[in-house]
């Protein structure tokens, strides 16, 4: 597989045809130039998108087609930072139930993070049942999901290459184990634009709790421009940075200026013709008040009927705040945003210490809400284009890990980047399936393995888009998600 | 039975060490196989693959460094490794390559089904070399299998910082030697050999300690090689195999073969003449002639000149990031003398504000940030900012870029400063300079993110910047596999890191340095990577500050001061000066080329050198101790005076053609980091080597070459664009106008403080901290130093700007040769609510009210020199006066005064409205 092709004037033919299909109406100057960079070919287009008199329009999100059929138009990612525990989830091993208090530290010494508190074999505190028609292990830290099994697609196969989780949340979000590239939100959003023009393609509803490990840039669109940057949307405050006033005036006051502003800009533009840069420009100022009513529309969620608030346990704790941003993704899929990304503070799932209580609590927050999410998405037929994905960074080892005062009964686990589960669920998917499997001690996946490029493959195919087809040109170099790796759709998993 | 099952599992799952000593493997087995059924190698094998891959690799022509015409060439593998796998057709790359098509490339090579056939029943037969396996004896390890392995698993402890039990690993005779219990091998008996017993045991390395020092413990095939070595007797082999350019006669390079190197990017630049050109009375320089002709053989030529106030603002903001003073507008405006323009760049280039903005696109080029990045904690480099000032002040001086580059590469292999009795400014510089090798991200403060591939991604980050910012060269390419585009074998690449080894070993690290509080830290930091040489002249101020502080501490502990006073005394000390360096320590270990980039797949042996594709034209690269009896190796001075010999092919390009970038939207070359095969062609060849011979042969002068660009017709040119120009040269590929141009991050910040009448121009010394709003909003910190330009605030790789960030300001992984121009809602909604922006506005309009009072048209006037750096035309003017004065309306309407009332709050908040809104309009943040 070529990572890097030179500039021959020429690229493939079906990434050609996919700009050019959006390349004419509304589409100006900063696409267009956009594209000279990112397709050296395509020049020439900025001079016949000048031609067309049409509105400007802030086109890096103008929606497009993908090269083949979508299954899935619009994502919601609920990313689970911290690495939850397979074995005590959703991949139960009677291994450890056998072995509880075995030694087998010093079979993978080169595996733990932390060794002095390395414990013995350890056997899950949670019980393990069938559930649905399609009888899919669950355990009953998460009950509702367990209703909902039949909606999804479980991977227990997965497998990640660091141990530590910032290049592996760096992985898992960006393909690559360091920073600096884009996310794969902002890869879905380059490559399909987006539904919405009142709205950023790609939301962030991040915990007011506090930021994942790596902060923002988890959402960060590397060499993209910033067009594709997730966008944070916060519950509380000003929903945007910088979208109400700091200093709020009069209204008559705003309107005022915003009319000066415009004949301003007006005078500017037509002493020079032949610069859509400066229609784009105005277009992005009324784009910006476009977003600001969106967005209050999209947040306010006192527009929903109890029942629905309920099914997201808006108003309970501890589901409230995660039942939340559930509720607004759906809101935002539905206003037809590409990309919808949840958080939730810090790494609830990193159970180092207090398996038993502390991931407990993580599924309590989040076991309704999601479930919720699944069943509203369903009963108003979004389920049908919309693809939800769960998941972490990386797993858990199959030993325990103690605290100081070695006190087995507040014992967690450690990190382990050689197995970890994920499941996705919605358009595309094929519900009630299980994908891949474990050894005996859930250690590392040794069956069906799916990597991480794999995964990205796998959303992408269900967007539409092909891994080695969706790349920017950066000096010369194709650059992708999936990198220079080679990478498989998971097919076992597409409905 | 579950347990051994599992521990096969975990070699699987664990093992990524690859193949350690596959060569031996090949081979044993090749002998053991029966032949009856096996096609003949001499008579079949032989024929079909010198026919159909001799060509690219054979003798003269060794891509991939695999030589496929003889059968040791086949034994040998390539660079990936073997390339069969005797039995395992399945898993042998000869035949997997050519069986899924990739090989031989070209169509018409193609095998037939019978000749794959025959590869694979031949490789299933155990790849038998019929004639010549009785000439060719089983290999066995030699040192170069072994050292790689206990560097990676034992030197940590037993190595060249720590002996523990006085022992070190590191090569044969120190294992003879051993430590406390005696002898680690005993040549020739593996099972007595203490090394091979501890091991075998799993005592070595021990597993509790192995996170604390950053090591994976041993595999079970290295303990094999370890094992077959000791058996063998320990052999030190000193032939090895020849791979370097200079192993052959000149232009032979197998790996580099003749034709490739004639790509124009590796040819020295030569002078071009500078060509007639019809629109004589456009060409002011020979700049314009060569862009010129261009132009006229599309029947265009250079725009007209623009107006003088467009010019100045231009050239203002290009030069020095800021609008002009409304004195310089004046004086410009009214300057008849035909040199106006030329006498103009004269005081620009002058203004220590040009280094604050030229400084700018090197410090992104070189990746600079004030932290290490990729982890949480974003370590800080407290020490950073010393590099920052040493590249605005060489910018300032025009430093000649040969020695800029020196300086950057080998300044600390420039002067014995460790023997200088005194640390003169100069010394001082060189040793900052290195901190340009001290820019990639690194985590490997952190023993959990420490690990040899992690160390290695340092390197290969430092490796990136110097290919893309001086190369100009995706040399970053063959550190997996040889380039596949360009000539440069992965062996290349590894004598490139050969050069940087004497600083850059990844056996031998040295790690940031680390402050309290952030997590487990490896316990075998070496000193970190700070120096204490800052100029004699500093340090001693800073020992007698503290001598000082220490002095009047003691007298008022005795006098028995009350706590507070005592606390201010202590909290008046100030941390000891150093630079952050690199620095050669001397003794490298030996460099080894990684199969697929994998360090736990270690290769041939190489010794440092530059890419063969560049040499030829300059010196050759020879190592010389850079002063009697040095620690330092030379290996980057060479390296450095190679990078600025004046043949050389690429150094000055690269250079210039940045340069021009910046100040003409595009390079000549538009893939600035990028001169080889996959970059962009440059549209005008001639100019780019007319600009660097220049550069080159006027003693790397870089203010010289902007001037050339500057004075010329080219750089007056109009922005406007008519119908004749979009169609012809709709990319203004031949550079028919100038481009209209976005105010970068930095000129925006700079210049709404500049406007505002509150920039701070205090220049130099530590950065001005970030500080996060409860919103997310990140933004410098309200303090004395706050308003500052943007180059001397924090550039944390973790913590952004935000609101700089819409404006495509960078986060530095590793570095950034070309910013985007983007255009998105959230500048536009920055500009319009940030209560940063709302203040500036209205202390701008202070500053307005100060100089014109409450004449509205002379506001108007003043907020256009200011702010536009012209006066209003007519409309302006009129519609500025309307709005000031419909503002005050609404202000004073929503006060509840009246629509009528003349309330001078009203007219301030009208003028600061207005303000505002200039600081929104397109006319502001857009230069023609």
């Amino acid at each position: 597989m070529n990572d890097c092709v030179p500039d021959n004037g020429g690229i493939s033919g079906s990434r050609r045809d996919f700009f050019q299909s959006v390349s004419g109406g509304i589409f100006g100057a900063a696409l267009a130039s956009l594209l000279s960079q990112d397709v050296g070919p395509v020049r020439g287009l900025a001079a016949e998108s000048r031609q067309v008199d049409s509105p400007p329009s802030l086109n890096y999100l103008q929606p497009r087609s993908p090269p083949f059929a979508a299954r899935a138009t619009s994502i919601i990612h609920l990313f689970m930072n911290g690495g939850p525990s397979q074995m005590d989830l959703f991949d139960p091993k009677p291994y450890l139930d056998q072995h509880h208090g075995e030694p087998f530290f010093d079979k993978i010494a080169g595996e733990v993070e932390n060794p002095q508190s390395a414990g013995k074999v350890m056997r899950s505190p949670f019980k393990f049942a069938r559930h649905g028609e399609c009888g899919m292990w669950v355990s009953d830290a998460m009950p509702q999901l367990a209703g909902r099994v039949d909606d999804l697609a479980l991977i227990r196969s997965m497998a990640t290459t660091n141990l530590t989780h910032e290049p592996a949340v760096y992985l898992i979000q960006t393909g690559k184990m360091g920073p600096g590239r884009p996310t794969l939100g902002s890869w879905v959003v380059y490559g399909l634009g987006s539904e919405c023009q009142d709205l950023p393609g790609y939301v962030v509803l991040d915990d007011p709790l506090g930021l994942p490990v790596n902060g923002v840039e988890n959402w960060h669109s590397g060499f993209l421009p910033p067009a594709y940057q997730g966008t944070r949307f916060r519950s509380t405050g000003s929903p945007v940075l910088n979208l109400r006033p700091d200093v709020p005036q009069p209204e008559q006051v705003v309107r005022a200026e915003r009319d000066l502003r415009r004949r301003l800009d007006d005078l500017h533009r037509r002493e020079r013709p032949g610069q859509p840069v400066l229609d784009a420009r105005i277009a992005s100022y009324e784009l910006a008040a476009r977003m600001q009513m969106a967005t209050s529309d999209a947040l306010d969620v006192s527009q929903e009927t109890a029942s629905t608030l309920a099914m997201y346990g808006i108003g309970q704790a501890p589901t409230d705040s995660y039942g939340r941003r559930c509720l607004i993704a759906r809101r935002l899929v539905e206003r037809g945003v590409r990309f919808v990304q949840l958080y939730i503070n810090g790494q609830i799932w990193d159970n180092h210490t207090g398996l038993a209580t502390d991931m407990k609590a993580a599924c309590d927050r989040t076991d309704r809400p999601i479930a919720g999410l699944l069943a509203d998405l369903k009963q108003r037929g979004l389920f049908n284009n919309t693809l939800v994905v769960w998941g972490g960074e990386f797993g858990r080892l199959p030993i325990a890990q103690l605290p100081a005062d070695k006190d087995e009964r507040k014992a967690g686990r450690d990190h382990n980047k050689n197995a970890f589960c994920c499941w996705m669920a919605g358009a595309g998917v094929r519900g009630g399936v299980t994908i891949g499997a474990t050894d005996e001690l859930g250690l590392a996946a040794v069956e069906n393995k799916v990597t991480v490029p794999d995964w990205h493959a796998t959303i992408l195919h269900l967007l539409g888009l092909h891994h080695d087809d969706l790349f920017v040109l950066e000096n010369g170099l194709k650059e992708r998600l999936t990198g220079v790796t080679d990478a498989r759709v998971v097919q076992e998993l597409l409905a | 039975m579950a347990l051994a099952w599992l521990l096969l599992l975990l070699l699987q799952v664990l093992g990524d060490a690859g193949v350690c000593f596959a060569g031996a493997g090949v081979i044993d087995e090749a002998q053991t196989t029966t032949r009856d059924a096996a096609p003949s190698y001499a008579r079949e094998l032989q024929p079909l693959l010198q026919a159909k891959c001799g060509r690219c690799h054979g003798e003269k022509d060794r891509k991939a460094a695999l030589d496929l015409r003889t059968s040791a060439g086949i034994r040998r593998g390539g660079e990936s490794g073997p390339v069969i796998s005797p039995r395992r057709p399945d898993e042998s790359p000869l035949y997997l390559r050519v069986q899924a098509g990739e090989m031989p490339p070209d169509p018409a090579d193609a095998l037939s089904a019978e000749q794959l056939d025959l590869i694979r029943r031949w490789v299933a037969a155990g790849a038998p070399f019929d004639l010549d396996d009785h000439d060719s004896p089983p290999a066995v390890p030699s040192q170069h299998d072994v050292v790689p392995i206990l560097l990676r698993r034992c030197a940590p402890c037993h190595g060249r910082n720590r002996q523990e039990s006085m022992l070190d690993l590191r090569s044969k005779p120190s294992m003879l030697r051993g430590g406390k219990s005696g002898p680690a091998i005993v040549p020739g008996n593996p099972d007595v050999s203490l090394l091979i017993q501890r091991v075998v045991a799993g005592e070595m390395p021990p597993h509790e300690r192995l996170v604390e020092v950053s090591v994976k413990p041993i595999e079970p095939l290295e303990i094999e090689t370890l094992r077959q070595w000791i058996a063998a007797g320990a052999p030190e082999v000193t032939e090895e195999v020849v791979l370097e350019p200079g192993d052959f006669p000149e232009g032979t390079d197998p790996l580099v073969p003749t034709a490739e190197r004639d790509f124009w990017a590796f040819q020295t630049p030569c002078a071009a003449v500078v060509p007639t050109v019809s629109h004589r009375e456009r060409a002011r320089n020979p700049v314009d002639a060569f862009l010129l002709q261009k132009q006229e053989e599309v029947g265009l030529k250079l725009s007209p000149d623009s107006e003088r106030s467009v010019l100045l603002r231009r050239a203002s903001f290009d030069l020095t990031g800021l609008p002009p003073e409304p004195d310089d507008v004046e004086s410009f405006l009214s300057d008849d003398l035909p040199d106006a323009f030329e006498r103009l760049l004269d005081r620009l280039f002058g203004s220590p504000r040009f280094g604050e903005r030229w400084a700018r696109y090197w410090l992104d080029a070189a990746g600079y940030a004030d932290s290490e990045g990729k982890r949480e904690q974003d370590l800080p480099r407290p020490h950073a900012w010393r590099y920052r000032d040493y590249v605005i002040r060489s910018t300032n001086a025009d430093v000649p870029f040969d020695q800029f580059l020196l300086q950057q590469i080998a300044g600390d292999e420039l002067t014995d400063y460790e023997a200088a009795s005194e640390i003169t400014p100069e010394v001082y510089d060189n040793l900052v300079a290195t901190g340009f090798l001290r820019m990639a991200p690194d985590a490997t403060w952190a023993n959990i993110t420490g690990y040899l591939p992690d160390r290695i991604d340092v390197i290969a980050d430092e490796v990136d910047i110097l290919g893309s910012a001086v190369l100009g060269l995706s040399i970053k390419c063959a550190r997996c596999h040889s380039h596949k585009f360009d000539p440069i074998p992965q062996r290349d690449y590894y004598r490139l890191l050969a050069v940087f080894r004497g600083a850059y070993d990844e056996y031998d690290w040295l790690k940031p340095d680390v402050r309290a509080g952030l997590g487990p830290v490896s316990q075998d930091i070496v000193g970190g990577r700070l120096l204490p040489f800052v100029t004699t002249a500093e340090r001693r101020a800073w020992e007698l500050r503290e001598s000082e502080l220490t002095r009047q501490l003691a007298e008022a502990k005795a006098a028995g001061a009350p706590a507070d006073r005592i606390r201010d005394l202590e909290s008046s000390r100030q941390a000891e000066p150093m630079i952050q360096a690199l620095w050669d320590r001397g003794d490298p270990t030996t460099t080894y080329i990684y199969r697929r980039g994998d360090p736990l797949n270690p290769g041939r042996m190489v010794r440092p050198g530059v890419p063969s594709v560049l040499t030829g034209w300059t010196a050759p690269y020879e190592v010389r101790s850079p002063w009697p009896a040095a620690r330092a190796t030379g290996r980057r001075l060479a390296f450095a005076r190679w990078l600025t010999d004046p043949q050389h092919p690429l150094t000055a390009r690269v250079q210039v053609n940045q340069i021009w970038k910046h100040h003409f939207g595009s390079g000549l070359v538009r893939s600035l980091g990028n001169f080889g095969r996959a970059g962009t062609p440059p549209t005008h060849p001639e100019l780019l080597d007319w600009l660097a011979r220049e550069f080159i042969e006027r003693g790397w002068n870089r203010k010289r070459i902007h001037r050339h660009m500057l004075t010329g017709s080219v750089y007056r040119q109009s922005s406007a664009v008519d119908e004749q120009l979009a169609r012809v040269d709709p990319q203004n590929d031949r550079y028919t106008r100038m481009p209209m141009v976005r105010l970068s991050a930095e000129a925006l910040y700079d210049t709404l403080h500049f406007v505002a009448g509150s920039l701070n121009e205090e220049r130099f010394g530590p950065a001005v901290d970030l500080q996060a709003r409860e919103d997310g909003l990140i933004t410098p910190a309200e303090q004395s130093r706050a308003r500052r330009r943007l180059i001397y605030v924090k550039q944390l790789r973790k913590k952004l700007a935000t609101h700089l960030e819409n404006f495509d300001y960078p986060q530095m992984n590793p570095n950034c040769l070309e910013r985007r121009d983007s255009l998105v809602a959230p500048q536009a909604l920055y500009l319009m609510n940030n209560g940063t922006v709302h203040e500036l506005a209205e202390r701008f309009a202070d500053r307005i009210g100060q100089i014109a009072a409450d004449d509205v048209t002379r506001q108007v006037e003043q907020v256009y020199w200011i702010a536009m750096g012209r006066p209003p035309v007519e409309t302006e003017r009129v519609l500025g006066r309307e709005a000031i004065e419909q503002l005050a309306k609404s202000w004073s309407q929503s006060d509840g005064a009246g629509a009528e009332t003349n309330d001078p709050a009203a007219h301030r908040r009208a003028l600061a409205s207005f303000c505002r809104a200039i600081l929104n309009s397109a006319g502001f943040l857009y230069i023609d």
